[in-house]
């Protein structure tokens, strides 16, 4: 599982670098949560594309995340990058005023959808990209916010378990105030991830990339000594997110579907 | 269009005297490791020509580009708008005028006949087709998807080049064993190998760890085949695949000529001695040892029984 951080960074660059190129943009715009992914996601984006073709925008819901505003504004300041900071609360109180609720989850994807819609919105004034920063521990376990957080135009973090991220986080020289936070969605203060999922990242990693990366079966991983628990719920968590990875399916009635047989590549240049 | 069906009188038998009689020993080879744009073959011709003068230019006798380098990799839909036949293309004669001076091996999807689409490799040597292999082995499974786009080609085979009897094989082919043997039964001493094969899996080295499997198979097939191995693959990245570079030259020896760099897009050139492949041969006699109608026997065997 272990990666070369120096490796990973120059694939990772040259990725961003030439989706964005390719598509005519030059700038990457990334929501900055003032966590590990968004910081990570920030630092290859400046190496990327130099700091003045980087757009962060933290988007906070009044004063909750203070701590992560100032956390997130470190690293644009470090970095040198121009960084906006926009208060989400009139729009998503707006809403709940109107459609009162009491789930905190229901609340937390609504904010983030909000970010998001923001986000698109910003895209198209800057003429920027959004940078996706999504990990593969996140995609698999399904531990994102379906059009929420899960947006984005490209992806350079998606393939990266949350250890790994780490470990690319201190190479590049990210805060390590940053990297030695407790991981939180930010759906509710005081929420962190270990703590909804129910168990450790270093423990959930193994066990992904024994059962995704290494193919084993559930059963051979439990007989490697990972606790039966720990991989039947984490089996049980991919099995229930695949909707969050796939688009959604086309009732085919037609000759030819979009998405089934009208098959192009993304990349394709005019 | 392929081969002579002459021996005497054809372009092979003017090659041949031309190799016995010439200074051919020595040859530099030139690995096109491009990043080609996916569809754009107006773009991608423009992109060989340029590395076909620079390779001229640096006194290149040949120049390898990777697969599909004139259309770019995962074309899926695309193939049937990209497909050419070469007999025919215009953009085929204007890449047949580059081959003065400098022979070149190239990839394109080629319609052989009308709604057939073949992932092919040409070479072309003053201004002729010598050779033509249509990819026999379509990976299909993980992330490929070939076969649902692309007609099976059916033979491996060796030609006659100005630099000695050469065989041409398309990316995965070169990983079977099978396909490598035979070119070493029909007399290769030259196996060029063009590639776009995605990097996969980390580790705390600084490559992919796909980009090992590649050179193990050239530095294993290089040595028992006693035979030089050039293989050129692709860099740049198509939806999220990128692909790694890492082109390389072994000789009969199974040693290790040059290497590109991994993700970069470069020249590399490399000058080799072809009269190794005979010093090689004389310390190791595999070819001579070779027992293709034992091997061709036993096989038929396999096939005869092989049916459940």
């Amino acid at each position: 599982m272990k990666i070369n951080p120096a490796f990973v960074t120059k694939v990772l660059c040259a990725f961003i670098r030439e989706e964005l190129h390719r598509f005519g943009y030059k700038k990457g715009i990334i929501g900055l949560s003032g966590g590990l992914d968004s910081s990570v996601c920030a630092f290859l984006a400046c190496r990327a594309l130099g700091p003045d073709n980087v757009i962060g925008l933290v988007l906070p819901y009044k004063d909750t995340f203070s701590q992560e505003v100032k956390d997130a504004r470190l690293v644009a300041r470090h970095l040198g990058f121009s960084c906006r900071v926009i208060d989400i609360a009139p729009m998503v109180d707006a809403y709940f005023s109107r459609y009162p609720t009491k789930n905190k989850v229901q609340v937390g994807n609504k904010m983030a959808r909000e970010r998001m819609s923001i986000l698109y919105d910003f895209s198209a004034r800057e003429r920027a990209l959004i940078l996706g920063t999504s990990n593969k521990t996140e995609l698999l376990l399904g531990y994102g916010t379906i059009h929420g957080d899960m947006a984005c135009a490209i992806n350079p973090l998606g393939d990266l378990y949350k250890t790994q991220i780490w470990e690319l986080a201190e190479y590049l020289g990210v805060p390590e105030r940053i990297r030695a936070k407790t991981p939180t969605a930010g759906l509710w203060p005081g929420q962190t991830d270990e703590g909804e999922i129910g168990l450790r990242y270093a423990e959930i990693d193994r066990i992904l990339f024994e059962l995704v990366d290494r193919r084993q079966s559930p059963k051979a991983v439990i007989a490697a000594g990972f606790p039966k628990t720990s991989v039947e719920k984490i089996v049980s968590l991919i099995q229930n997110s695949e909707f969050k990875r796939k688009m959604p399916p086309i009732a085919k009635i037609s000759s030819r579907s979009v998405g089934h047989d009208f098959l192009y590549p993304y990349d394709r240049h005019k | 269009m392929v081969e002579s069906p002459h021996p005497f009188l054809g372009h092979n038998f003017l090659l041949a005297i031309l190799r016995k009689y010439g200074n051919f020993h020595s040859m530099k080879i030139a690995l096109a490791q491009v990043a080609p744009r996916l569809g754009d073959m107006s773009r991608n011709f423009e992109l060989h020509r340029q590395f076909i003068d620079k390779a001229k230019k640096n006194k290149a006798d040949l120049i390898v580009f990777p697969e599909l380098s004139l259309t770019g990799y995962t074309l899926m839909d695309l193939v049937p708008e990209v497909a050419l036949n070469p007999t025919q293309s215009a953009l085929f004669r204007r890449l047949l005028a580059l081959s003065r001076g400098i022979d070149i091996v190239l990839g394109f999807v080629e319609e052989k006949e009308p709604g057939l689409f073949y992932n092919s490799a040409a070479y072309l040597s003053r201004e002729q087709i010598l050779h033509l292999h249509r990819k026999v082995f379509l990976p299909t499974f993980g992330m490929f998807e070939e076969a649902k786009f692309f007609a099976q080609g059916r033979i491996f085979r060796t030609f006659l080049s100005p630099f000695g009897r050469a065989g041409l094989l398309i990316c995965r082919d070169f990983l079977s064993l099978g396909a490598g043997y035979i070119l070493l039964a029909g007399g290769a001493e030259l196996i060029v190998v063009i590639s776009a094969a995605p990097g996969r899996g980390m580790s705390e080295e600084d490559d992919f760890a796909t980009s090992r499997m590649w050179e193990l198979m050239g530095e294993a097939l290089s040595f028992f085949s006693t035979s030089f191995v050039i293989y050129t693959n692709r860099v740049g990245f198509e939806d999220g695949k990128a692909f790694a570079g890492g082109s390389f030259i072994f000789n009969p020896r199974g040693n290790l000529v040059a290497r590109a760099s991994t993700l970069d897009e470069e020249l590399l050139l490399a000058e080799v001695n072809l009269e190794e492949v005979r010093s090689a041969r004389k310390a190791w006699p595999f070819k001579r040892d070779d027992r293709p109608e034992l091997v061709l026997e036993s096989l038929a065997r396999i096939v005869r029984h092989d049916e459940d």
